[in-house]
């Protein structure tokens, strides 16, 4: 049998075979993962990193990178719950603004999509590298949330929110549902809309397509925002799941959502990659930490576990690009 | 007239959503309705105890049936009895009994629970009362009723000082060794790491029988 055959095979699915593997591994040391709750559980959990990944994906695939994305997560997580609990008040008019559930959702994911927007300004304006200007972002959302919630979480936010992060509907959790809605639309933007030819252009060769007449710019700003606005609803639903808003809350999901997105299969220099190779890489990422937590593997363990896994998908994927 | 339309659609739909976005009211009287709901943390406390953990405490569990069923079927005397306000191994049980005192020390009373089978000892903390422990075991309060978790840990804090105040100042000038007493506290126990050697019990009652 000549496995040389198979090669092209293997290439195209190698991140399904992974995620096989790694289930079939974990199913036989533990009874306890392949079951419906568990799998829920690990859908239910992944989903947030499922929107941050899918903005991260946009943007890795111009050749970017977003750090901001788990500050951006925090503070938007934060002005939602905020603004649903205390309101806005302007003593010397005598004036107190209430916000309902939608009216602070959609505060919440238009201060991400601005503060994407102003990354993607940034970069494109005064030409600071994407890794700087949102390390910068990183630093000045996180101080933005710390400053708003004075380093207290803010809790109470009542049942009708916490349906977003914790509820069911027609039997999937809704989480699943805000995740899928995501995939779906951006699966779209990426291969039926101009946009998004646009970005895997400037990816692949960003002279070329200023060349062509492409408002590189604009498409960047774009794509920033859309990384934004996708962080916030991750902050939404963590902040519902969690019935509080915490001024740490996604610490390093960042790196989380650049593993899904290199695990994946999007090349890191841009132009190359799938949503759902994404959606992918996050699953395997979400299945190994869940793995990792029912095998008993020490948290320090998981760490180092994750890290390898990472460093193991870019060496392939490095050895696969010499070979094309 | 395509785009005045559209234009028209697009007002619509921004006053429909801004509509169902916000709402206005007088500050002064959001103020004043805040203010009166708001809860008061020492008095929360004191009612709490006084009106709430005290009458219950008639409905703590044997430590030495609690032991007993932790022996034979930890899954059921977890399930049944541990109480938790979050999610994971840590349960909290209230429980009663009456022991004989082995030894006083500075930190805490060892105590030789009677009538368990194999002679255990458990110790009553004295001197360092801390922790969630008497609250979460109450299974009295919602953290709903709360607006965050610094508020819902003053009442842990409240409840500690009562029984730093009020519970152990005369029970810890009386103890000896060799005295029996009857006591109903709180114990913190991990359902994963079950360890029976080395209880706890944060006090709410102490009473020295002779």
């Amino acid at each position: 049998m000549d496995l040389k055959l198979y090669k092209p095979f293997f290439i195209k699915f190698q991140s399904l075979i992974a995620l096989f593997i790694l289930c079939l591994l974990i199913s036989l040391i533990s009874d306890k993962f392949l079951t419906v709750s568990n799998g829920w559980n690990v859908m239910r959990q992944i989903s947030v990193n499922i929107c941050i990944s899918v903005g991260m994906t946009l943007v890795v695939l111009t050749a970017g990178i977003d750090l901001s994305v788990g500050s951006v997560l925090a503070l938007c997580g934060a002005l939602t719950a905020g603004l649903l609990k205390n309101g806005l008040a302007f003593p010397q008019a005598d004036l107190f603004i209430g916000f309902t559930i939608l009216g602070a959702m959609l505060v919440g994911v238009l201060a991400g999509t601005f503060l994407g927007a102003f990354n993607g300004w940034a970069i494109t304006k005064f030409k600071v590298p994407a890794f700087i200007a949102t390390l910068a972002m990183l630093t000045i959302a996180r101080g933005l949330t710390l400053l708003y919630t004075q380093g207290f979480p803010i809790s109470g936010l009542g049942d009708d929110f916490a349906y977003l992060g914790t509820g069911w509907f027609l039997s999937i959790p809704v989480p699943v549902w805000i995740s899928g809605i995501v995939v779906l639309l951006a699966v779209i933007l990426t291969t039926k809309t101009r946009l998004g030819r646009y970005i895997y252009a400037i990816g692949g060769n960003e002279s070329a397509s200023r060349l062509s007449g492409i408002n590189i710019s604009r498409v960047k700003i774009i794509v920033y925002a859309i990384s934004g606005a996708l962080a916030a609803i991750g902050g939404l639903i963590v902040t519902s799941r969690l019935d509080s808003a915490q001024p740490n809350a996604g610490s390093s999901y960042e790196l989380d959502s650049i593993a899904a997105v290199v695990i994946g299969g999007t090349s890191l220099s841009g132009g190359k990659g799938t949503i759902l190779g994404t959606v992918l890489g996050a699953i395997i990422i979400g299945v190994l930490n869940n793995g990792l937590v029912l095998l008993n593997v020490s948290p320090f363990w998981q760490q180092v576990v994750k890290g390898a896994v990472i460093l193991l998908a870019v060496i392939i994927d490095k050895s696969n690009s010499k070979n094309d | 007239m395509k785009k005045f339309l559209k234009y028209l659609l697009a007002l619509i739909a921004f006053l429909f959503i801004g509509y169902h976005s916000v709402y206005f009211k007088k500050l002064t009287e959001v103020s004043a309705r805040t203010s009166t709901e708001k809860i008061n943390i020492s008095q929360y406390t004191r009612t709490f105890w006084n009106k709430k953990l005290l009458p219950s405490l008639n409905k703590a569990l044997s430590l030495n049936e609690l032991i007993a069923l932790l022996k034979t079927d930890p899954e059921k005397a977890f399930s049944t009895y541990g109480k938790a306000l979050g999610i994971g191994d840590l349960k909290y049980f209230m429980v009663k009994g009456v022991g004989k005192v082995m030894k006083v020390n500075e930190n805490e009373v060892a105590l030789l629970s009677t009538a368990t089978t194999e002679n255990l000892v458990v110790n009553i903390a004295t001197e360092y009362v801390y922790g969630n422990a008497v609250r979460d075991a109450s299974g009295l309060i919602n953290t709903n009723d709360f607006d965050n978790t610094s508020d819902f840990n003053e009442i842990s804090a409240g409840i500690n000082q009562i029984i730093r105040d009020e519970v152990l100042p005369d029970f810890k000038k009386r103890i000896a060794s060799g005295d029996r007493i009857e006591f109903v506290g709180a114990i913190e126990l991990n359902k994963k790491f079950l360890n029976l050697s080395d209880i706890e019990i944060t006090p709410v009652q102490l009473k020295i029988l002779k």
